[in-house]
């Protein structure tokens, strides 16, 4: 299971972060939300930044303490809070800015697909940003 | 509720420098919901009576919804609320963008500014503090110009809402543009702020969250709106291709005002290219953009590559930009258009009330009362879309003639005389927006009675042209017959007119865009109680959250009952009320004259508790709870 991007078709509307924020920690804002949205109003330009599963996941290689691994049945990263001494290396190695280093702690932030029924992407379905693809090679219009 | 989702009211004296903010009085919450609710009693309460719209003891209001910054779809909803200097009245004019989200997230929910700076200044609100800055390198910039420097400057989370120089200029019916495209436009809330000396107002989202009082339950009603909104065709439409979708259809039913309301039909072989579809079939529309927390993202962007406007880009066009600017002007061109657009964004003006200046100058030339000589040796002809940027730009900066019409066409047909008052297309200072009242009267006296002018964005009736099956049971639900689903017929109109009204009221309240409650019909009075139980853990249904949007309704009438006004200038312009239009369709008598005024007049404000005069009975206000707020009315 991944995320597919499609930047074209994003409006920029910011329901995926609100809904993500609000979905892992009962509250709403911007800054606590595992999708953020980089944008170019003046040419609305809307580049939605989010993990998309790669299968060669450039934050798991670089990790010194083998802090973040694959979730097998989902395919997402999950984080061992435990291990990580917040180097923030996953950050600038993530190719697609899914990965938010400005968390509380400093503890890496990245999308856990919700166990499986991510809220941004019920959120996105008319403009279709953000969808729900099956397994194999990740495919997104952001550009890396 | 819990603290942090507390409504924060920041008070900015730009005379003095200060700003200070204080937590609103909980126990309004459940009587005004919020947003335009709650910004309508701060207007009241800290706006002398006869104040002049220019005077720094004016105040600007702006105001949140209560869900906005929340994943409700389509909160994304702001009003500005002022005493406007086109007409004198209560104004509230609002916009979505990011700026009301942006505004929660750095501390505040509404802002109220009074006082005039020294000199050009901007505020920024950043963690629920409020600074004032030196705006003056800023000072004549375009809206684009300005809002790229200010973002540049405040960081990624920042929205800005700005004037351009029509706003400076005092311009009396200059906008205020939110994030580049996003328009608080009508009623000159953007020359209040010139008046003020304030060039921008920057709010930055920051360390705030915004909380509701059951999660869950939120939750639950988020999700129920969120598939109603998607299972409604219309939705889907309006994604694709916008409001200017309606284009082809109003044209058909013949209801698309044509040369200055003289027709209601556009006989051009361009017609289909000026609508939605055209835009995205000739390549027109490069992207569709959403207000925060949107789903439908309505909003367009477009951009011009061929020809003598190649170069344009712009959010927009709208419906009642292309309305204005084409059929109303006799004008089919695409690109002068989106020109035009593109210019009254940047400078700051409202397309809707700049088209019907340029609309009624066309007239007024073609009649002859005004020479060649006061145009610059130029003349303004009918589908002369060259000059439709032209003008703007005059008007923006108060040049030539420009310089008359930038004080709105009352003024301005005062100015040039030769009758030319009759086809000045106003009510009250304000210009009536782009529909054929002479067939549609829920639409005549919608407009009739609207606090603000004849215009659309108080309680649009669509509802009354049948469009949909929904459309047509919404109406019977109303009126208790199917039969009432008939723009041309006098009966019901005022139940029609105030369920609008109540429902109008409580979105603006909420944040909640229009487009969801009155043309989807998906999120309806009950879904509205539900999400404002669960935001605020305070009771509330259907029936009392329809009351509340009566209770803001009242509070704005009572607005301008305070200033003078009554039932003679509940009216709609002159031409409405004198010409019949012959060119609509299937209409016996198209003509809203004052007799047929008078019996829809005399019955919206039976329904309402109000007297012949239209005012508030002191039994109505003391039904509504307001007749502590309005003592001394």
């Amino acid at each position: 299971m991944r995320l597919v991007v499609d930047s074209p078709a994003c409006t920029g509307c910011n329901s995926c972060a609100l809904s993500c924020s609000f979905v892992h920690q009962g509250h709403f804002s911007l800054a606590d939300a595992r999708v953020t949205i980089e944008r170019d109003s003046a040419r609305a330009r809307f580049v939605p930044r989010v993990c998309v599963q790669c299968e060669e996941a450039p934050c798991i290689a670089v990790c010194p303490t083998d802090a973040l691994l694959r979730d097998e049945e989902l395919g997402c990263i999950r984080i061992v809070e435990a291990r990580c001494v917040k180097c923030g290396k996953c950050g600038p190695a993530c190719p697609f800015g899914g990965v938010r280093l400005d968390g509380p702690g400093r503890v890496p932030v990245i999308c856990d697909l919700c166990g499986g029924d991510p809220e941004c992407v019920k959120h996105c379905r008319l403009p279709g940003a953000l969808s729900l693809g099956a397994e194999g090679k990740a495919r997104t219009g952001a550009q890396a | 509720m819990r603290e942090e989702s507390s409504q924060m009211v920041m008070y900015v004296d730009l005379t003095s420098g200060t700003c200070n903010s204080e937590a609103m009085d909980p126990n309004r919450l459940p009587a005004f919901l919020g947003g335009r609710g709650l910004g309508d009693l701060l207007l009241w309460q800290n706006l002398p009576r006869n104040t002049d719209p220019f005077s720094p003891d004016n105040v600007l209001v702006f105001s949140t919804g209560l869900l906005v910054g929340t994943n409700a779809p389509t909160a994304g909803r702001s009003c500005v609320l002022t005493r406007s200097p086109l007409t004198k009245r209560y104004l509230k004019s609002s916009a979505g963008g990011h700026f009301g989200t942006a505004l929660r997230l750095s501390g505040c929910e509404h802002l109220v500014i009074r006082g005039a700076a020294e000199f050009p200044t901007y505020l920024e609100i950043r963690d629920g503090v409020a600074s004032l800055r030196d705006a003056r390198e800023l000072w004549g910039k375009g809206t684009r110009e300005t809002t790229q420097a200010l973002e540049a400057r405040a960081g990624a989370l920042a929205s800005v809402a700005c004037i351009g120089p029509a706003g400076e200029n005092r311009v009396r019916f200059a906008s205020i543009v939110v994030d580049y495209y996003c328009v608080a436009a009508r009623g000159g809330a953007g020359a209040v702020m010139g008046s003020k000396n304030l060039k921008a107002i920057v709010a930055v989202a920051g360390a705030r969250r915004i909380r509701v009082a059951h999660e869950r339950g939120f939750s639950d009603v988020v999700a129920e709106a969120r598939e109603r909104l998607y299972a409604d065709p219309s939705v889907g439409a309006l994604h694709e291709y916008g409001t200017s979708a309606a284009i082809p259809v109003m044209n058909e039913m013949h209801l698309l005002p044509s040369y200055n309301f003289t027709r209601a039909h556009f006989a051009s072989p361009h017609l289909e290219e000026l609508g939605g579809e055209g835009l995205v079939r000739n390549g027109y529309l490069k992207a569709r953009r959403g207000c925060s927390g949107c789903i439908i993202g309505c909003h367009r962007y477009t951009e011009v590559h061929q020809g003598a406007y190649a170069g344009t880009f712009s959010g927009g066009p709208q419906l009642e930009t292309i309305t204005k600017a084409g059929p109303n002007c006799g004008v089919d061109s695409v690109p002068a258009i989106l020109r035009y657009n593109e210019i009254c964004n940047d400078l700051g003006l409202d397309t809707s009330e700049t088209g019907s200046c340029i609309a009624w100058l066309m007239e007024t030339y073609a009649k002859g009362v005004v020479a060649p000589a006061s145009l610059r040796g130029r003349g303004v002809r009918w589908g002369d879309s060259d000059c439709l940027v032209g003008l703007a730009e005059q008007i923006a900066r108060r040049a030539g003639i420009g310089d008359v019409l930038a004080e709105g066409l009352r003024a301005a047909a005062e100015s040039l005389g030769g009758g030319s008052w009759k086809w000045a297309m106003q009510a009250n200072g304000m210009s009536v927006t782009g529909i054929v009242l002479q067939a549609t009267y829920a639409y005549a006296l919608a407009y009739a009675v609207n606090p603000r002018g004849p215009d659309h964005l108080h309680s649009q009736t669509e509802a009354e042209l049948a469009l949909s099956r929904d459309a047509i049971q919404l109406i019977e639900r109303i009126t208790g017959s199917k039969e009432y689903a008939r723009p041309s017929c006098l009966e019901k109109r005022a139940e029609i007119v105030r369920w609008h009204e109540d429902i109008f009221a409580v979105s603006d309240a909420l944040g909640i865009c229009a487009f969801a409650t009155t043309s989807s019909y998906a999120i309806d009075e009950e879904i509205c109680a539900r999400l404002f139980q669960a935001a605020t853990g305070i009771q509330m249904d259907a029936k009392s959250v329809m009351e509340c949007g009566r209770r803001i309704v009242t509070l704005e009438r009572a607005f301008n009952v305070r200033e003078g006004f009554a039932r003679s200038e509940d009216t709609l312009p002159w031409r409405i009320m004198n010409e019949r239009n012959e060119d609509t369709l299937g209409v016996e008598d198209p003509i809203v004259t004052q007799e047929k005024l008078d019996v829809l007049l005399d019955s919206y404000y039976a329904l309402h508790g109000w007297d012949n005069a239209g005012r508030p009975t002191a039994e109505c206000l003391r039904t509504l709870g307001l007749a502590g707020i309005v003592a001394g009315m």
